[in-house]
Formats: C-alpha cells, sequence, structure tokens
C-alpha cells in the first residue's frame, strides 16, 4: 500500500446510549480510490463527521498525515489537506463561479490582506481557478452568477472549490445524490479526472457508481466495519449480503 | 418654457445626486449587513460640522477639508462600532436596531447642539465651485457639476469596490454565507467592520457636498433621514443602481412639484414614493429576500 494518509484507531461514537460507531479501523494511502458504503443507518455520515470534525468522537483517534487531528478544529483540517465536499450549502451565491473558485485559491495561499486586486485576475490565482474549472469541465461557467447554475453544475462547483483548496484527501459526500439522469455522467466523468495523488473516500448508496470509482471498499452496518477488501469480492461476501438483505427486510416490513 | 424643463432637469439631477451621495452608506448597511442605521444622518451631519469647523476655523481648503471630514468621521464613528454595532450585525432584531441606532441619533444631536450650538453652520465653497458655469446655452452653478460628478463618482468607485475587488469578493462571500467564510479563513468580522466604515465615510462626504441644499445644523440627523431611508426602500436595499435611480426619481418629482406647484410642499416626492413602492414592493432592484 502507498503511504498512509488517513487512519483511523478504533474509532467509536455514541450519542447517550446508543453507539452508532463502533470501533471503527483503517487506512487510506496516497492516491487511494475508496468508496465507504452500507444501508441506511449504517453510521456512514456519523463516520465522515468524526473525520472532518464536525463531530468528536467518543473514543478512539484519527490520525491524519502522520498527525493526530481528533482535537483540531474543522478549518485546521481543510488547512492541512482533509477536505470534503458535496455540500452545496457552502457555495456562495453572490458569487459567480469564477469568484468562488478564486476566494478559496486565495485563502489558501494566505493572501488575506489584498484588497484592491481583482480576485479572479490576479496572476497565479487565475491559472489556478481556470485549471481546475478546466479539468472538471466547467470552465465555460466561469462567469456566471451560483444561482444561475443547474444542480449538477453547483455540485461540480462544490468540487473545484474543494480542489482549490489543494486535498490530500478528499471526502465525497454522495456526489450523486439528488442530481438528475442525465447531469449524473458528467459528475463521475470530473470524479474520474481529480489529480491521482490526492486519496479520495467516496460515501455512496448507487453501486453501479461505486464499482466504477472504487478499488477497494468499506462496507459499514450497525456502526461496524463489517467487509474491507477488493470491490469485486464485496457483493459475494456473506455479511455484507445479510446486511444488505436484513436492513431491505427491515425496510418492507416497517413499509 | 424650453427653460423651465431644464432648470428643474438640473435641480433634480443635483439634488438627486446629493440623495445618492449620502443615502448609499444607508443602503449598504442595511442591504449587506441587515442593519437599519438610523443614525446614519448624523454621521452626515457629523461630516457637515467638521468641514465647517476645518474651513472656517482651521482654515483648510475645500478638498482636504472633505479628507478631515470623512476620515474624521469614521474615526468617531469607530467606537461606536466595537462597542455597539458589532452587536446588531445580521441578526439582531429590527427593534433592538431602531432603538440602538435611534439612541445614538439622539445623543449625537445633543452633542452637537451643545458643542456647535442650534445655529446653521455653513461650509464655504472655493470660489472654484461657487460661480456659474457656462454650459453654452445657460449657465449653471458650478457646485452643481461638482456634486453630479461626486455622485457619479461614488456610485462608480462603489460598484468597483464590491463587484470588482478581492475585498468585494471577500465582503459578498461574509454577506452570504458567514459561517463558510470563517472556515474559509475570511475575518468575517473585520470585513463587517471596513464596510461599517466606508458606509460612514461616504455618509460624512454626502454630508458635506450637499450642504448647499441640505445645511449642517442639530436637526439635520432626524430631519433628512426619512428621506434618506425612502431613497433605500424605492431603489431595494444594497443595490447601487437601485439608489441611483431611487434618487434620481424622487428628485425629480420633489424638484418639478416645488417648482410647478409649491404651495404642495413635499405632496409630490411622497406620491412617487407611493406609486414607485406600489409597483415595486422589494425597492426598484431590490434583492429578494
Amino acid at each position: 500500500m502507498t503511504r498512509p494518509l488517513l487512519e483511523l484507531r478504533n474509532v467509536s461514537r455514541a450519542f447517550g446510549g446508543l453507539r452508532v460507531n463502533a470501533e471503527v479501523s483503517f487506512t487510506l494511502g496516497e492516491g487511494e480510490r475508496v468508496a465507504l458504503i452500507g444501508p441506511n443507518g449504517a453510521g456512514k455520515t456519523t463516520l465522515v463527521n468524526v473525520i472532518t470534525g464536525d463531530l468528536a468522537p467518543s473514543e478512539g483517534r484519527v490520525v491524519f498525515d502522520g498527525q493526530d487531528i481528533t482535537d483540531l478544529s474543522i478549518p485546521a483540517r481543510v488547512k492541512a489537506g482533509l477536505v470534503r465536499t458535496f455540500q452545496i450549502t457552502r457555495l456562495f451565491t453572490g458569487l459567480t463561479v469564477a469568484e468562488n473558485v478564486a476566494l478559496a485559491v486565495m485563502q489558501r495561499r494566505g493572501m488575506t490582506w489584498r484588497f484592491f486586486a481583482r480576485a479572479t485576475f490576479t496572476p497565479g490565482v487565475r491559472e489556478e481557478w481556470r485549471r481546475i474549472l478546466e479539468l472538471l469541465g466547467i470552465a465555460d461557467l466561469a462567469a456566471r452568477p451560483v444561482t444561475e447554475l443547474a444542480y449538477g453544475q453547483q455540485r461540480l462547483l462544490d468540487l473545484a472549490i474543494g480542489l482549490a483548496l489543494n486535498p490530500k484527501v478528499l471526502i465525497l459526500d454522495e456526489p450523486a445524490a439528488g442530481v438528475p439522469h442525465d447531469e449524473a455522467p458528467k459528475i463521475l466523468e470530473a470524479i474520474d479526472r481529480l489529480p491521482r495523488e490526492i486519496a479520495v473516500l467516496m460515501i455512496e448508496h448507487d453501486m453501479d457508481l461505486v464499482f466504477k470509482f472504487a478499488r477497494r471498499v468499506l462496507v459499514l452496518a450497525n456502526g461496524r466495519l463489517i467487509f474491507e477488501g477488493d470491490a469485486g469480492a464485496v457483493t459475494r461476501d456473506e455479511e455484507v449480503r445479510r446486511a444488505y438483505l436484513g436492513s431491505y427486510a427491515d425496510g418492507r416490513r416497517r413499509a | 418654457m424650453m427653460n423651465t424643463v431644464l432648470s428643474i432637469g438640473l435641480d433634480a439631477v443635483s439634488y438627486g445626486m446629493v440623495l445618492f451621495t449620502i443615502s448609499i452608506g444607508l443602503s449598504i448597511m442595511m442591504g449587506l449587513m441587515r442593519v437599519v442605521n438610523l443614525a446614519h444622518g448624523a454621521f452626515a451631519m457629523i461630516g457637515g460640522y467638521f468641514a465647517s469647523y476645518a474651513i472656517k476655523q482651521l482654515g483648510l481648503n475645500y478638498p482636504f477639508a472633505i479628507v478631515v471630514a470623512v476620515l474624521g468621521t469614521i474615526v468617531i464613528s469607530a467606537p461606536l462600532e466595537m462597542l455597539l454595532y458589532r452587536r446588531i450585525y445580521r441578526g439582531a432584531g429590527e427593534l433592538t436596531q431602531l432603538l440602538l441606532t435611534i439612541g445614538v441619533t439622539f445623543v449625537i444631536i445633543g452633542l452637537a447642539n451643545y458643542v456647535f450650538g442650534p445655529t446653521t453652520k455653513s461650509i464655504p465653497v472655493p470660489a472654484m465651485l461657487s460661480g456659474p458655469f457656462d454650459l453654452g446655452f445657460r449657465m449653471i452653478p458650478t457646485h452643481r457639476l461638482f456634486v453630479v460628478a461626486c455622485g457619479l463618482t461614488t456610485a462608480l468607485a462603489l460598484w468597483l469596490l464590491i463587484e470588482r475587488t478581492d475585498f468585494g469578493v471577500r465582503l459578498r462571500a461574509a454577506v452570504d454565507n458567514g459561517d463558510m467564510a470563517e472556515a474559509l479563513g475570511i475575518r468575517t468580522q473585520v470585513i463587517y467592520s471596513m464596510t461599517f466604515a466606508i458606509a460612514v465615510g461616504l455618509g460624512a462626504f454626502g454630508g458635506v457636498v450637499g450642504a448647499e441644499l441640505m445645511p449642517i445644523e442639530p436637526s439635520y440627523a432626524l430631519r433628512y433621514m426619512v428621506t434618506f431611508l425612502v431613497v433605500v426602500s424605492v431603489g431595494g436595499a444594497g443595490s447601487i443602481p437601485g439608489a441611483l435611480a431611487a434618487s434620481l426619481l424622487l428628485g425629480l418629482a420633489d424638484t418639478t412639484g416645488k417648482y410647478l406647484a409649491p404651495e404642495f410642499g413635499e405632496f409630490f416626492f411622497y406620491l412617487a414614493v407611493i406609486v414607485i413602492v406600489f409597483l415595486f414592493p422589494n425597492g426598484l432592484l431590490g434583492r429578494a429576500q
């Protein structure tokens, strides 16, 4: 395996008496493409929130690039290179597409005291936001206000902001959720073109997407990691089948 | 007839530009920082007192007095910003904002009365601006042209600052999504404080250049506040083109009314307000809330 970047050591998270994550351990190496899947209520979102710093773990440690980041704030984690995307809420709707990305580039570079320069034209910054938008196939939208973008385009812009923060690890939070069918392929293409050196952890329901994207799959069920291994082997695993079928049967009974 | 139309037009434009120059700071505070700053007129008045004092007591020239007025007003407003305004940016209830800023206004009126007395303080304009200007087909007071130029320059500079600079991008980002802006490392408090200073400075600037039409005396702070608020609500809070359009329209309505039917007083001004607000409830170019 490549150099380990993100490492979870026996992470548990409880809400009151309810243990949502129990002793989860895994490692994500440089440039890896890993999918985290699991039935509804398996604790995927909680686990991601613990990784990004939105939630503190009840037990266990989160290590990033050799440094224990368990007690680090969200901005500090972002600065270190641990970036989460596909949260539409983070777009600045009063700004254009180019300005959104340029702002992230400037803040990352610490250009916080430039006032009268034109952000999107600043040499260095301009090349960077252009390169990112071209990589994701949305360069033609650069001058458009965010409010005019289609939903799928907003998600791509969010991915662009994530890239502008120069991540070492990128967490894609259900990239295709809610995106209309005709826009979904563009998102897949964009994910496919992400720079190789970035490690990507994708949380996803859509198994087609998972198989296209990931070589390694982690399966979470009832808060525990029940499978970790090759994407091809996951559907043959008995415990994974039980977890998914079980929840499916539960769902049927409830409905 | 032609002459009357021209006179009305010129007066309307210069009055409109004065309204714009003073009101745009109020509009920015309301549109971007969601603060209804009823003390805005008081800050414009402070600018006027500064300029009057700088020219008549210190013997400074007019351009330099404007700089002193703008910077002096910002300095005076800074402690108010730190102690009071900072608590009411984006989120405090309207009642809190109104009570706080009207309180500030009363204090400033009281102090102005105590320090400078109840009489009007003039701001002498330099010879260059006080004479008539030959437009070729008629003469007009040079000061009117100066006021128009100030208004247009303010509009353009402000638009460039907000739409075309790094500061503008950060300001719009902080206004849009403060939490996310903070997460990116933008110090939103600093951005807000600077915006407050800009708004107050613009008010002071407008107070000085508009003193011919709106004379500086202690009750200035309240007397014209309604007019400024009307400009902002007609134009749409936070919109520079909106404030410009509203100022010119209201300037035209008011001037025309006063020329043609002086016995009606402010009637035509408020009639125009009612009609516009009826047709455009969010203001001419207001951001949908």
